[in-house]
């Protein structure tokens, strides 16, 4: 994460997802999804409530296991691994709702971002980085994380999700909840990200400002991938409009 | 009261709360992680008694007379085989079943601990008979007025609250415990932090056994004898112990068993005629005290989920 572990000449960090199927117990939910976060870039996954863009990146992270498909990670294949061997590859998330551990302090629901970081040295070098980017967490390092705010409940989960130094990060929904300024500093805060060289995989409900940081992205509509392209051309889509302000999922 | 009688309910009562708090802590730390109960618990503090009882018998018959190394020996032994036991539970009945109803976990539980105590019953030479346990502590005693202190109870009693100070600090202070805890409150997230779950549940019941294990050799030098149904009074004031703490939460298991050890206590002193019924009166007061909280007093993952 810091300019150092990250100033590789060749970036990496490229997901590749091929022809997904995923289902709980017996909805189906994913059908034939294929796409790709091109290494460096920031990708956009789009789509309306229920869609299945949680479903997706659950399915990347070995959270839900595809019935069909491959998950790749910079060639490597991916599919049916244990979640903390696909995180161990350079891959974090945050979450959807933030989920940051209630009972835990603010530091160590940090320091669990960098879980599989043996030397103490490298995670408390991070440490100082976050909290370098979010003073008010270290204002707030032995606070329950419950007690926080939602804002500073994102900045945690933006943090904790950066501890691992990963190569490529999942977002899902990042500004879910936020006021509209706290929304504006999210964005930035990703554009900074992937600036370090992190790949960025962005799934979110804000349209434009989504497309505005994107360098590619897709659509996705009850399960089916349903268009794809540079933001430029996702904005003259009919997808998009259907897919948030169209029939539903 | 004689202040040297009371001395001795109150030395008695650390003892026993101790080794209820030693139980109770593996029953909510399963919970915590895995959301179960595991009635087998219990038996494999007998179970484990039974080994340490087993090996200082087999050190003796090879000729280790030191009371010391059979003492470590036998500890050792026993709390790394339950250990193992505990870790062995995990993995092939509690995780497999995890989609599965509760109820079906439990069930399972409640078989599998009939299986192990029946086992020490029927295959354990004389398994049918109480086994005495060999006093390898100095027995030295001393004498305040009606107060005797022993040497040997002082030191059982020492060790617990070590193990108890000790099982606070891997919870809080280490990055095991950190792991425990991140997946006791949200499993999925905790495996997106990297965490190794099924590692950490198997560690997690691993620690358990290990500590109910430990508790029955206090049980066992203390008490000077085991048999094959120790653990099930044990097993179930434990339950009882972490419920009414508040299940989930290791400062509720101690809190609940010291409380628990206090109640039979009270109920000794206060039915000197009648102290058979010291249980009785001790899980009445328990079951008022969860009518009144009835998420335990130290509520934990129930108040979470609301
Ligand atoms: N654990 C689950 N069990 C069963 N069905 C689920 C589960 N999680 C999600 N679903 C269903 O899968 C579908 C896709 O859900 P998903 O959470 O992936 O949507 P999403 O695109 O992330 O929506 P949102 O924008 O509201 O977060 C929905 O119909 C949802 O009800
Ligand atoms: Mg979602």
């Amino acid at each position: 994460m810091s300019a150092a572990e990250t100033t590789a000449t060749t970036a990496t960090g490229g997901l590749a997802v091929e022809g997904v199927y995923t289902a709980y117990d017996k909805a189906d939910v994913l059908e034939d999804v294929t796409l790709e976060a091109q290494p460096g870039k920031i990708t956009c996954l789009l789509g309306s409530n229920g869609s299945g863009k949680t479903t997706l990146i659950r399915s990347v992270l070995g959270l839900t296991r595809p019935n069909r498909g491959r998950i790749r990670f910079d060639g490597v294949d991916l599919t049916g691994l244990p979640t903390h061997r696909i995180v161990a590859a350079g891959i974090a998330c945050i979450p959807e709702g933030r989920q940051v551990f209630p009972k835990l302090t603010v530091e160590e629901n940090l320091r669990l971002g960098a879980y599989q970081e043996p030397n103490p040295d490298v995670v408390a070098r991070r440490l100082e980085k976050v909290y370098g980017t979010f003073p008010r967490l270290k204002e707030r390092q032995a606070q329950i994380a419950g007690t926080l705010s939602g804002g500073e409940q994102a900045m945690v989960s933006i943090g904790r999700g950066l501890m691992s130094a990963p190569k490529l990060l999942i977002v899902d929904e990042p500004s879910l909840g936020l006021a509209p300024i706290l929304v504006k500093e999210n964005f930035n805060i990703i554009r900074r990200i992937n600036g370090d060289g992190i790949t960025v995989f962005l799934v979110e409900q804000n349209v434009r400002q989504t497309l505005a940081i994107a360098d590619y992205g897709y659509v996705l509509r009850k399960g089916r991938v349903v268009a794809a392209g540079t933001p430029g051309e996702l904005g003259r889509t009919q997808e998009v409009h259907a897919a948030y302000f169209g029939q539903g999922r | 009261m004689d202040v040297g009688l009371l001395g001795q309910y109150v030395m008695n009562g650390l003892m026993l709360g101790m080794m209820y708090a030693l139980v109770a802590v593996g029953f909510t730390l399963f919970f915590g992680v895995m959301d179960i109960i595991n009635f087998a618990h219990g038996d494999v503090l007998t179970v484990g008694a039974f080994a340490a009882l087993a090996t200082i018998l087999g050190l003796a018959g090879i000729g280790v007379d030191s009371p010391w190394i059979q003492l470590a020996g036998a500890t050792l032994v026993a709390v790394t085989t339950m250990a193992a036991l505990g870790a062995v539970i995990a993995r092939t009945l509690v995780l497999p079943l995890k989609g599965a109803p509760p109820l079906n976990t439990l069930l399972i539980t409640l078989m599998l601990g009939t299986a192990l105590h029946e086992g020490v019953r029927l295959f354990y030479p004389q398994g049918a008979n109480p086994q005495r346990f060999p006093s390898l502590l100095p027995t030295d005693a001393y004498s305040f007025g009606h107060f005797t202190l022993r040497i040997d109870s002082l030191l059982v009693l020492t060790t617990g609250l070590l193990l108890i100070v000790g099982i606070h600090l891997l919870i809080n202070r280490t990055k095991l415990g950190l792991a425990i805890r991140a997946v006791a409150q949200d499993e999925d997230t905790a495996k997106t932090m990297g965490i190794n779950y099924t590692l950490i549940v198997l560690a997690t019941f691993a620690i358990g056994s290990g500590l109910a294990a430990f508790a029955g050799v206090l049980h066992g030098l203390y008490y000077s004898e085991v048999n094959f149904a120790m653990g099930l009074l044990l097993g179930v004031i434990g339950f009882s112990a972490a419920i009414v703490g508040g299940l989930g939460n290791i400062y509720g298991a101690i809190l609940g068993g010291f409380l628990f050890s206090a109640l039979q206590t009270i109920g000794v002193l206060a039915m000197p005629f009648a102290s058979a019924y010291k249980d009785v009166f001790a899980f009445a007061v328990v079951i008022l005290i969860m009518a009144w909280r009835p998420t335990g007093l130290i509520s934990e993952k129930i108040s979470q989920r609301v």
